[in-house]
């Protein structure tokens, strides 16, 4: 039968507070209470356990829950590291300080090694207190980071999810709007291409309100639905040339460039790794743009691209109306528009998505310009890919 | 109204359409793209798969009914879509070289491909706007009644 | 012209009709994708990449094949069955435009699983019509099963 362990408490008025619980492991009743005394000394007051072996030891350390072990080298029925195993097996982070006779430094160096967090000598107790403290500030600050890390990781899976739910989220709802809005605006047409005329004064203008609202709606769920794809199918990631996608993208702005007179040029441009039907939308974006937005002269287009530290940079510059610096940022936000619909059409998507294509491949897009003198939108994409990025973009803009 | 030679004499063919769709808001669209036009005398429609085999094999209250010379077709069909439709067609001998049109609002690859695969004719998109979905109508019938040289009749 | 950009395959040996049918479709910008095969063993050979198209893939056919009933070496009628009969091909529109006035051809071109099946009209200005409408229905309404990065996988920008 093992004993139950005997208890060392000290009184203390002018230390109030709670009690420094240890746990020792010791076999002499004077070595135990010089131990207790030191801590005492040392600023601590203590309620402390004394076992012998190991069942009392793991009795104590479930009944009593110690901050700190205090342990002997050496014992009739046990050895003082043992204690770690114990501590392992029963998954507690308790600091345990070896409080011994002269043991020789590579006995030490070596318990210290598997897991003792200090070692006091019997005749050199004086330490021990300011050793007791060390090792319980680094335990609170093990803990801290613990809990911290973990909170971090929750938080993560937490973004990680909600940010699929809302991508999910905003792809069902403007897919499964589409079908009804397509009945609204069919029959708002046919109503008013059918009745034109035959019913009161104001009703033309009613139906026509109608079926603008719900035009409009249609083209703003496409853009959704398109903003809301990107990214969705990233199987077409690989090494991307850009001069191939600039004559497809050429070939589709074909009617838009035909009715400008644009002149579009490009340098030889890189290859870089990619999704290509994504960089195509994103030239495409920003060359359309560029067509669009003309001033009174036929719109000169140019595409370069330049080769920095870690990244490419391509710029798409126009001679057209320009953007004042003000607005420079706000443009690339979903559905703003700085003109009137009537002045130039579209939503007001196109920039997003460059700007959602551009950040998911890990790379930046930014505007310079000036109203009335042109506009130059230039982004990054790093070498090979998401690895090779260093996080952002901030020291490549002037 | 489309002219053929059937034992050297020239005889007029009265065309009929089957439109199978499940919305009846689209079949109406369909019927007003094609109001006035002198290609087709008939519009028939159904509006699931299992009726659409029904009338096409003339059973129960379609037992008088003409095989359609052309068959407009959508796939979300409740109780038999248009995929079963389609394969039921081209499994029957009478039934197999009646032109189908895929007339639907996906524009899922995989529909798309399937369909071809499984023998439709072609595939046309719903487009969103009217102007543009009597367009395409207008051009299905133009392209299937006016100028193409449909199946001989089975009888 | 890249082997993987041909919109339309035009099987025919009569030197009149092809100029005929690539007049008619340059007037709707279509005519620099496509493909001349002047026999059925060429046009076999283009579709399955094989013997002088090796470099061809499967995964970029034509949208639309264009074929003549009376060819040399393999004729319409064979090219039509080993297109619709192999599934690396079946899905391919093609699309009989002939001559021959057989109601007997016409049947066993459905049966085969022809797309469609034409007369070409004696008329100049009617064949021209006909061209045209074949294009613009086959490459512009309807949706083929192809899939080449076109603008068809593009948004439009606004």
């Amino acid at each position: 039968m093992s004993s139950a362990g005997t208890k060392l408490e000290t009184e203390s008025s002018a230390q109030p507070g709670p009690k420094l619980r240890a746990l020792l492991v010791e076999d002499n009743a004077l070595d135990a209470a010089l131990v207790v005394r030191a801590l005492y000394k040392g600023g601590f007051d203590v309620s402390a356990h004394i076992v012998q072996d190991e069942a009392a030891f793991t009795q104590a350390l479930r009944t009593q829950r110690p901050e700190i072990v205090l342990a002997d080298y050496n014992l009739p029925n046990w050895k003082g590291m043992e204690s770690l195993n114990v501590l392992r097996r029963e998954g507690l982070d308790i600091p345990m300080i070896l409080v011994s006779g002269a043991l020789g430094d590579v006995t030490a160096v070596e318990c210290i090694r598997q897991g003792a967090t200090d070692y006091v000598l019997k005749d050199s107790l004086a330490r021990l207190s300011e050793v007791v403290r060390r090792a319980l500030r680094e335990k609170d600050e093990r803990s801290l980071r613990h809990r911290m890390e973990e909170d971090l990781a929750r938080k993560v899976d937490e973004l990680a999810r909600s940010n699929a739910d809302l991508e999910q989220f905003a792809y069902v709802a403007s897919h499964d709007l589409q079908e009804p809005l397509r009945m609204v605006t069919a029959y708002t047409q046919l109503l008013a291409e059918r009745y034109r005329g035959k019913l009161d004064e104001n009703a033309d203008k009613y139906i026509g309100y109608a079926s603008e609202g719900a035009q409009r709606m249609q083209v703003l769920i496409q853009d959704l639905l398109a903003f809301s794809r990107v990214g969705r199918n990233n199987a077409g990631i690989g090494s991307v040339d850009c001069n191939a996608v600039m004559a497809d993208v050429l070939q589709t702005l074909a009617p838009a460039i035909q009715e400008s007179g644009a002149v579009i040029t490009h340098d030889a441009l890189p290859a870089v790794w990619a999704d290509r039907t994504q960089l195509a939308q994103v030239f495409q974006n920003l060359v359309g743009n560029a067509i669009k937005f003309r001033g009174k002269e036929p719109p000169v287009v140019s595409v370069q691209a330049e080769k920095t530290a870690q990244r490419w940079q391509f710029s798409v510059s126009d001679n057209g109306i320009g953007i004042a610096p003000e607005f420079a940022e706000n443009i690339f936000v979903v559905f703003q528009r700085l003109h009137a619909r009537t002045e130039y059409p579209g939503n007001g998507i196109g920039l997003a998505i460059c700007k959602k294509i551009v950040e998911r491949n890990g790379g930046k897009i930014w505007v310079e310009s000036r109203a009335g003198s042109g506009s130059s939108f230039k982004f990054t994409l790093p070498f090979h890919g998401l690895d090779a990025a260093e996080g952002s973009d901030c020291e490549d803009i002037a | 109204m489309a002219l053929t030679r059937q034992k050297g004499v020239i005889v007029k063919i009265l065309l009929e359409l089957l439109v199978v769709d499940d919305n009846p808001a689209d079949i109406a669209l369909v019927c007003e793209a094609l109001a006035g036009s002198k290609l087709h005398s008939k519009i028939n429609s159904v509006g699931d798969g299992v009726e659409a085999m029904t009338f096409l094999n003339r059973r129960e209250k379609y037992v008088n009914a003409l095989p359609p010379d052309l068959v407009i077709l959508d796939l979300n069909l409740p109780k038999r879509d248009g995929l079963a439709v389609l394969a039921a067609m081209k499994a029957g001998p009478d039934l197999r070289r009646i032109p189908v049109v895929i007339f639907s609002t996906s524009q899922l690859r995989r529909d798309i491909v399937r369909s071809y695969e499984m023998g439709a004719n072609c595939y046309v998109s719903k487009p969103g706007n009217l102007t543009e979905f009597f367009s395409a109508v207008k051009s299905i019938e133009e392209f299937w009644f006016g100028f193409v040289n449909l199946p001989p009749r089975g009888e | 012209m890249n082997p993987s950009e041909v919109d339309i395959l035009l099987v025919d040996d009569s030197q009149d009709d092809v100029e005929l049918t690539l007049h008619a479709l340059r007037a709707e910008n279509l005519a620099n994708r496509v493909f001349v095969a002047r026999d059925g063993e060429e046009a076999l050979d283009f579709l399955f990449c094989a013997g002088p198209h090796t470099e061809r893939s499967f995964d970029h056919p034509p949208k639309m094949v264009l074929l003549d009933l009376k060819l040399p070496k393999v004729d319409g009628m064979q090219v039509l069955k080993q297109v619709k009969g192999d599934p690396r091909t079946r899905t391919i529109p093609v699309v009989l435009m002939t001559s021959s006035k057989e109601e007997r051809d016409r049947a066993i071109g459905y049966d085969l699983g022809v797309n469609s099946y034409l007369q070409k009209p004696v008329d100049f200005d009617e064949f021209r019509k006909m061209v045209k409408l074949l294009g613009l229905y086959w490459l512009v309404i309807n949706q083929p099963p192809v899939t080449n990065g076109n603008s068809h996988s593009v948004a439009q920008a606004k």
